[in-house]
């Protein structure tokens, strides 16, 4: 102990060393944890699981005593909905057998639609909010990659940063920036094909994410929905990220861009889908291939 | 137990850091306020005040290795929170020589320390380039509603460990 008090200056400037040697082995671009790192968060990890049962529970019950309260409202709201769903039903289930039909003709049983869910539940927030992240109580025994998409029932909410054995991060959609571009698609109702481009990142001030068009369309229609296309390679396509807001062009004047509200509420989070792409990814295929 | 009893009580703030979210009111969130709770520092605050000796390290020991583990859990980039928790608590150390503790001081001490390592860690991001947030809008949104529900936490460690760390201090280091 008397080390730190004699040697100050050797001390500090060994600390500042080692500091600057951390910083820089985990900003690297690290495909896999070290085994350190994931003993640690998953020993933490699985106490977080087991302590925080009761905690979550005790959450869940104010919450619906809380949704209660709009119950009658609500539920004259839902039986409106529900007759118009019964046609739409019935649509989509003959759509599906033909394209089922149309993809047998084809040969072809794999599409990038594809995907394996694996049913996670969020076990911990970062205290501090730098870094949008939460930790899920599934990982690589479960199947969880990294990279992943992370869905709700309403829609996307980011995508798998790290995995550990039985833990992983997730990174929300409002951590998201350049270096982590999802490819979109849009439905234009005028045209048959759809409006193609990138969330390039997340607006704080806004609370919404950014929308880069690869090309310059016209009648882009407000609260149009806006999913994955799964051009990317890592997800799967047909995911809801969120609705478009508002259109506009770049402080340059020369691509367009729009502002996508999230589908999800990514503040409220409980029970989340990890989504397994079933197609193999490119990387996958390099993969198989160099060995 | 006078071993065992701080890095048991500081395994389990660890674990706790991850549901603090649930803690803060949400009402926060809508007016712009971003809240961290340093829970696991203001217990260091607590060894370093209440059960250290001149020439016993434990807080700045303690503060290594529950910063590094804070790190790899809760943040993709090793090694913030480890350094500045480490250099805070080895200049609350030092100003204990110098302080006399009592509740006045240990406040006092309290508002410095966590000045000194809520800015360092936001210095660190920013030079990393993980933040782009300008030092005003950071004092505003995050530091003053952080420091105010910190000490919140403060008082309630206090009530909840003082007596028990002053004692099982007696018992590490003056029986023998």
């Amino acid at each position: 102990m008397s080390f730190f008090r004699r040697k100050r200056l050797f001390t500090i400037l060994i600390s500042l060393i080692i500091l600057v040697g951390l910083i820089g082995f985990s900003l690297r671009d690290r495909e896999e944890l070290s085994s350190v790192e994931e003993f640690i968060q998953d020993t933490v990890g699985s106490f977080q699981n087991v302590l925080f049962r009761p905690v979550y529970y005790v959450r869940d019950i104010v919450g619906n005593i809380d949704e209660m309260k709009q119950v009658y409202e609500e539920n004259q709201q839902l039986k409106e909905n529900l007759s118009t769903y019964q046609q739409k039903l019935y649509e989509v289930q003959e759509l599906t057998k033909e394209n089922e039909a149309l993809q047998a003709v084809l040969d072809k049983t794999e599409t990038i639609t594809d995907y394996r869910p694996i049913q996670a539940t969020v076990i911990a927030r970062s205290p501090e909010q730098w870094f949008n992240q939460v930790t899920i109580n599934r990982g690589k025994q479960h199947g969880v990659e990294k990279d992943m998409a992370v869905i709700t029932a309403s829609g996307m909410i980011g995508k798998i940063q790290s995995s550990a054995q039985f833990t992983s991060t997730v990174l929300l959609l409002n951590g998201f920036d350049r270096s982590n571009r999802i490819s979109v698609n849009i439905d234009l109702p005028e045209t048959e094909s759809d409006a193609k481009g990138f969330i390039l990142g997340y607006d704080d001030t806004r609370e919404q994410l950014l929308l880069e068009f690869t090309d310059s369309y016209e009648d882009i229609a407000l609260e149009t929905t806006v999913f994955s296309s799964g051009l990317g390679g890592v997800f799967p396509k047909g995911l809801e990220i969120g609705s478009i807001e508002e259109v506009t062009t770049d402080q340059y004047g020369l691509t367009q861009i729009a502002y996508v509200k999230l589908s999800a509420d990514i503040e409220e989070l409980n029970h989340v889908i990890v989504v397994d792409r079933l197609l193999t990814s490119i990387d996958e295929i390099e993969e198989s291939g160099d060995e | 137990m006078s071993r065992l009893f701080p890095p048991l009580i500081l395994f389990i703030l660890i674990i706790l850091q991850g549901i603090n979210f649930l803690f803060i009111p949400s009402s926060f969130e809508a007016s712009g306020f971003i809240v961290t709770i340093h829970g696991v520092f203001v217990f260091l605050i607590m060894i370093a005040l209440y059960y250290d000796e001149e020439t016993s390290y434990y807080s700045f020991l303690y503060a290594i290795i529950s910063g590094l583990v804070l790190d790899i859990v809760y943040s993709p980039v090793i090694g913030v929170y480890m350094f500045s928790y480490a250099v805070v608590m080895y200049v609350v150390h030092h100003l204990r020589k110098v302080l006399h503790v009592n509740f006045y001081v240990s406040s006092f001490v309290f508002f410095l320390s966590m000045i000194l390592v809520d800015v360092m860690i936001y210095w660190i991001y920013k030079l990393i380039g993980v933040t782009e947030l300008n030092f005003q809008d950071y004092f505003e949104q995050r530091l003053l509603m952080t420091l105010a529900i910190n000490y919140i936490v403060f008082l309630i460690q206090l009530v909840l460990f003082k007596r028990l760390l002053v004692r099982y201090s007696f018992e590490r280091f003056e029986q023998k």
